[in-house]
């Protein structure tokens, strides 16, 4: 499980115009980029488009946000990065995003194997009915990685990294559904990160819990960006100014704006971000 | 709360929600409420009281089973007429109200049961210098005796009763039973030795064909006098042909002679224990086959009689056992009387065995005036109890062992009451190996009747339970894999337009009747089945690995083709592949038949490897009773696994598991509870089915796993005999223990599979 350090820097500026509409303003010079959104178009089955023409780029090892209005498409958006979309029938899409420079919509990839490498944590906690620890075992063992050595070590591992380990490590053999839904969260973390995937998605994934928990769960994904890039999509927007290094703020399937989130935010560009993060609609 | 409040600070809702119909309407929502609620909890109860109620009868009228025997005295009176000398044999009549006295002086004394009164006393015809030497009894239903004199002649008569129905003088009907004596074969004493010396033993049969006598002298033969009856062909008239079989006996001393109503076996006691076994087929060549020590050192035969048959022996000893033989083919091919149970209840010596006539039960009297009521088949001891103070002498029971006639020692005589309606089980004799007459070992045996009284009833419930076993095993063999596999697929992997075809389709298959089922299965498959045998089995080795080559092949296919049929619609493209396969196989069938199996694949399965081939076999039934319960175990299970919260699904798959590692890791293990309770409801009705398991398999309750042997279940057997089973009698009540038997069988299995459900939920429900 060797990660991939393959990511494209940038040395050259923004050219605003071979770039899609809603390309950030800031500078992303310093930055890596982990993944890269091509014109990517998403229709469902009943011929409405949830997506238009998307363009961007997200940094790496950073914090990426998405904030917007229900059914702007942020979550959409996020489950193309994993390809979770292919699993909605009749979901058609085009563009391409590339992840280490391969699109990762080529016919000949492998989902499991992308999926893999692009993790996603969902808004409503989802353990596995099994024990604490077979839930953070569960990706290798789907690799097959049985030696029970490697896996105490990576459930521990991840269970730290989680920011769980101190409150489960004397009962990993219990049914993970005895936890309190903020636990259960942090569990479903580290059942993603166990797998050291590159890229972290996180749909709401404080939405469905209490403040405290909210608090563990925004700590843990400031310590997570060391290590991943992580992608979040949330409706509040204060999460959003705490916990993320971009913002992008997405309309009707639009992306409006992206930028850094402390301009975003205090200085947005567009009427319409200034509209939604001032209150008036959304 | 709402009328507290003034008019004037309320505002306009409040007081639209507070107008009287308004309120009307709520108490009515009120009272709907709580009639709902009661009327639920009304129903659920009365389900429980139902299946209660269900369980108690079945109860009820399985209980007087499982009671002992009790008798009570009705009368005592002395001796009737006790200067007619010692009695040699009592015995009563049909409706218990005239018993009958044969004395050693050659008086039969015909009393009135109720007070001793005699009512006639007849003197038999004996010549003057002749006495009384010994004394037979026939079979009992003949109700014909013989004396034998000391002129080596006998006496054969038969005590009889004509009832007859007067009006009284209150007008009621008033029954009269008149005994008479009857001369079956002629009224002047017969010869049987010509030599003239004195009959010491003597038994007597009669039937239809020939009468048979035996006896043995005083100086030490046995003879066998037979009297054939021919008829001429010509003018039909009768003659008897007399054949006279003759045995020196030397010095053993015969204490009891006995011969079989068949007349084909003769059994003789003797002083040192041993009991002779005679052919006498052949009546002029009599044969001993063996003699046999049936009792130990120094303990002496005392009381010896056929049980109801004629086929087992009961001796009664000297210390108060009773056992129980009969002639058992070894491993030779030869007959060896066997001893086939004991009865230890009583310690002093028998003095009397005496026999029920319609049942295989049997009364044994002893020295310290007790008397115990058995049954052999089900090696039962009912009852012991004193009757007597003193030895008692003579025991008879009535015809329909209700009644016990007791001599004792002190000349008294006692009627009891005998309450014994069903001797006829044990525990052993339901659920343990029996050595029932003329079996050459214990087996499990389920017989439940036949024409005569003769026949030992077998009620050995262990073939149908394990009839029911086998049944439902072969039942599930069929369904379990066909329906979870199926399940599974429709809800997991099958297109949502296909899904519902295919879902409510197999649904309603649950409303096919099973007699329909049953009647196709024993009328067309099963005689298909038969003809095409290999091409059976080439089925079953053909079809999956058909599928999966067939699959492989698709695959590989260019993807343009591939897209011709939607996803989640390829199963569709099994059904001609499995179409094609079954005409292949049973096209193959007769060929194969003809190159592998001689031509008949049945009878080189019995020649080849001794197995039994019935047509309607446990594969029938597998087929059949599967076919049935397919749809209840796909229904449920296919909702369990459809019901998985798609959260967990998509949770597997976001970690990079593949739909088969989310199906076999995730989706089974969370929709277990429900897979489990499926199979345990499929069980549940493949145990309890009765209409495909009585049309489709023979009924033959034997005890064989094989695929190709019949079987029997409970619930077959109480549908196929309860309509011939005689109301409250034993094997109506064992029909319903076999009732119970199942009622506990289900009720058992659903309550640890519903605990067992109920685990599994706790553990892997995640909603």
């Amino acid at each position: 499980m060797v990660r991939m350090e393959t990511n494209t820097t940038l040395t050259h500026g923004i050219d605003i115009a071979s770039l899609g509409r809603g390309e950030p303003t800031m500078s992303l010079d310093t930055e890596t980029i982990a993944l890269e959104v091509k014109g990517i178009n998403l229709y469902y089955g009943t011929g409405k488009q949830a997506l238009q023409d998307i363009n961007m780029r997200i940094p790496s090892k950073r914090v990426t946000a998405y904030i917007g209005p229900s059914g702007c498409g942020k979550s959409t958006l996020l489950r193309c990065f994993n390809r979770m979309n292919d699993l909605v029938d009749g979901v058609r899409i085009d563009g391409k995003i590339l992840l280490d420079e391969d699109d990762i919509y080529h016919p000949k990839v492998n989902v499991s194997d992308l999926r893999r490498r692009v993790g996603m944590v969902f808004q409503k906690p989802n353990p596995f009915p099994k024990s604490i620890y077979e839930n953070v075992a569960y990706g290798l063992r789907l690799q097959g990685i049985n030696n029970r050595r490697v896996l105490d070590e990576v459930v521990e591992k991840s269970l730290k990294g989680a920011a769980l380990w101190d409150e489960v490590k004397d009962r990993l053999h219990e049914n993970a559904l005895g936890m309190s839904g903020g636990q259960q969260q942090r569990l479903v973390i580290a059942r993603a990160i166990a797998i050291e995937p590159e890229v972290l998605l996180l749909d709401e994934p404080a939405s469905a819990l209490d403040p405290i928990s909210t608090l563990k769960i925004e700590e843990l994904i400031n310590e997570l960006k060391t290590n991943y890039t992580i992608i979040i999509v949330t409706h509040n927007m204060q999460q959003a100014a705490r916990v993320s290094d971009y913002t992008a703020f997405m309309y009707l399937g639009e992306l409006i704006e992206f930028n850094d989130t402390a301009t975003l935010f205090t200085n947005p560009i567009k009427k319409q971000t200034e509209d939604y993060i001032t209150g008036r609609y959304g | 709360m709402l009328e507290h409040m003034t008019p004037e600070n309320t505002s306009p809702i409040l007081s639209a929600l507070n107008t009287p119909a308004i309120h009307r309407r709520r108490k009515i929502r009120v009272w709907v409420d709580r009639i709902a609620k009661h009327s639920m909890t009304f129903g659920g109860i009365s389900v429980i009281i139902a299946i209660l109620l269900i369980f108690f009868y079945l109860l009820y009228v399985v209980f007087p089973l499982l009671k002992s025997a009790d008798i009570q005295k009705m009368q005592q009176f002395s001796m009737p007429a006790p200067e007619a000398g010692r009695t040699l044999y009592l015995a009563t009549e049909e409706k218990n109200e005239v018993g009958v006295r044969f004395t050693d002086q050659g008086h039969i004394i015909f009393f009135d049961m109720h007070d001793g009164q005699v009512i006639s006393n007849i003197t038999l015809s004996i010549p003057t210098d002749v006495t009384i030497t010994s004394f037979a009894v026939a079979d009992p239903t003949t109700r014909i005796v013989a004396y034998g004199l000391s002129n080596g002649q006998a006496l054969v008569l038969k005590h009889d009763y004509k009832i007859s129905y007067a009006v009284d003088n209150f007008g009621k009907d008033q029954r009269e039973i008149a005994p008479y004596l009857e001369y079956p074969l002629e009224k002047e004493p017969i010869t049987i030795d010509e030599q003239g010396s004195a009959l010491t033993q003597l038994d007597i049969q009669l039937n239809e064909d020939a009468n048979t006598l035996a006896a043995i002298t005083a100086n030490g033969r046995l003879l066998l006098v037979s009297m054939v009856k021919q008829v001429s062909f010509i003018d039909e008239s009768v003659t008897l042909e007399r054949a006279i079989g003759e045995l020196t006996l030397g010095n053993s001393k015969i204490s009891h002679l006995l011969l079989d109503k068949d007349q084909r076996v003769l059994y003789m006691a003797d002083h040192e224990g041993r009991v002779w076994r005679v052919d006498v087929t052949n009546k002029s060549a009599l044969k001993v086959e063996d003699k046999t020590s049936v009792v130990d050192r120094n303990v002496t035969i005392t009381a010896i009689e056929f049980l109801t048959g004629d086929i087992s022996l009961l001796i009664g000893d000297s210390q108060g056992r009773i056992t129980q033989w009969f002639p058992v083919r070894d491993a030779h091919n030869k007959q060896v009387l066997t001893r086939i149970r004991e009865f230890n209840a009583q310690s002093t010596p028998i003095t009397n065995i005496t026999i029920e006539e319609r049942r295989k039960g049997f009364v044994a009297a002893d020295n310290i005036g007790q008397v115990g009521i058995y049954h052999s088949t089900a090696h039962r001891t009912l009852l012991v109890e004193p009757v007597a103070q003193k030895a008692v002498t003579h025991v008879a029971i009535s015809p329909r062992a209700d009644v016990l006639l007791v001599e004792d020692a002190q000349d008294q005589i006692a009627t009891w009451a005998v309450h014994n309606e069903h001797p006829e089980i044990s525990w052993s004799a339901l659920w343990e190996k029996v050595w029932y007459e003329s079996q050459s070992e214990p087996d499990y045996i389920w017989q439940s009747s036949a024409s005569t009284h003769d026949f030992e009833p077998k009620f050995s419930l262990t073939p149908l339970a394990f009839g029911t076993i086998k049944a439902a095993f072969y039942a599930m063999i069929v369904a379990v894999p066909l329906a979870i596999f199926g399940a599974i697929y429709t809800a997991y992997f099958m297109a949502p337009g296909m899904r519902k075809i295919v879902k409510p389709t197999i649904e309603i298959m649950e409303a096919l009747p099973t007699v329909i089922l049953g009647f196709l299965a024993g009328l067309w498959l099963a005689p298909t089945v038969e003809a095409h045998l290999p091409g059976v089995f080439t089925l079953l080795i053909l079809l999956p690995i058909g599928v999966l080559i067939f699959s492989y092949v698709w695959h590989l296919l260019p993807k343009p083709i591939r897209h011709l049929v939607p996803d989640g619609w390829q199963a569709m493209l099994l059904v001609p592949v499995i179409l094609l396969l079954s005409w292949l196989s049973f096209s193959l069938s007769a060929p194969m038949e003809i190159w592998f199996f001689n031509g008949n694949m049945p009878e080189w399965l019995e020649t080849q490897w001794g197995i039994n081939f019935d047509q309607r076999n446990a594969l029938i039934v597998g087929i059949a009773m599967g076919v049935a319960v397919i749809p209840n175990i796909f229904s449920i299970t296919e909702d369990a696994v459809f019901s998985v919260p798609k959260h967990l699904t998509t949770g597997s798959l976001a970690l990079g598991a593949t739909p088969w590692q989310t199906m076999m890791r995730v989706v089974i293990l969370t929709a277990s509870p429900g897979i489990f309770s499926a199979v345990m409801i499929g069980m549940g009705r493949a145990v309890g089915e009765t209409m495909i398991v009585l049309m489709a398999t023979g009924n033959t309750p034997v005890m064989d796993f094989s695929l190709f042997q019949g079987l029997r279940t409970l619930s077959a057997n109480i549908a196929v005999e309860m309509p011939e089973s005689e109301v409250n009698s034993t094997h109506y009540r064992i029909l319903f223990l076999a009732g119970l038997v199942l009622f506990i069988f289900t009720f058992f299995f659903n309550t640890l599979a519903e605990i067992v459900r109920h685990r599994l939920r706790r553990k892997y429900s995640s909603l």
